[in-house]
């Protein structure tokens, strides 16, 4: 059982998380029976009006304690065999990953599970806040 | 005598991180506060507010976090922690 989080600067590329069995040689090894993989792209309107992206900041030592904590107790409690996590800080533009999520289970439903409770955990205790971008030539902040 | 200072209370500077929105609404990233030593989470949450009146709301739904992680209202905050207000997170 795994645990891996990480915050970065700017969008999460497409890469594969090296901590995580889903694609890589350990996938027999894992007895996993689902790999669910989440991804929250940052949408183009904000109430009706156009983004060029997000800004995100973080308290990055608390952040990453708290991703840690709660990924953790995801893990115990759901009974998973890995999650991983990686957040944004900094600006992302429309249509860029700015959270991904990635969980490996014995059985889809515990996963499934896991991945809504995780992050409504994440939402609720993890101190990043983000803020509009708007597009257009007046495009400052807020 | 030496050593005993009857009805005086040494007093704490807390140093309280802030961060997004209330980062914005006190226009810096960082307040001091003074408190008499021994002082818990609670009252250094009134001193905030009695420090910065326009952060008395965000304040008051806010949550502190000491040296890293969320904290009881009793807990007692010792000059050297690490205080930051924790503000509605919006992460994700």
């Amino acid at each position: 059982m795994s645990v891996c989080v990480r915050l970065i600067e700017g969008p999460v590329g497409g890469d594969p998380c090296p901590c995580c069995p889903g694609d890589g040689d350990g996938l027999d090894a894992s007895g996993h029976g689902a790999c669910l993989r989440f991804d929250g792209v940052v949408r183009p309107l904000e109430d009706g009006r156009a983004l060029a992206g997000l800004r995100y900041e973080a308290y990055e030592p608390m952040a990453t304690n708290q991703l840690r904590l709660l990924a953790q107790q995801v893990l115990e409690e759901y009974g998973l065999l890995w999650i991983c996590c990686v957040h944004s800080t900094g600006f992302v533009g429309v249509g860029e990953c700015s959270l991904r999520v990635e969980i490996g289970s014995r059985h889809r439903a515990e996963g499934l599970r896991a991945m809504g409770a995780f992050i409504d955990r994440l939402k609720r205790d993890v101190p990043i806040w983000k803020s509009p971008v708007w597009a257009g030539p007046s495009s400052a902040d807020g | 005598m030496p050593g005993i200072r009857w009805g005086v209370h040494e007093e704490a500077c807390i140093s309280v991180l802030l961060f997004g929105p209330a980062a914005r609404a006190a226009g810096c990233n960082r307040i001091e506060v003074r408190v008499p030593e021994g002082s818990t989470c609670a009252q250094v949450r009134e001193a905030l507010i009695e420090a910065h009146p326009g952060l008395g709301k965000l304040v008051g739904v806010g949550r502190l976090a000491v040296n890293h992680a969320f904290c009881s209202e009793d807990r007692v905050i010792e000059a050297s922690d690490e205080v930051a207000l924790i503000t509605m997170v919006s992460g994700g």
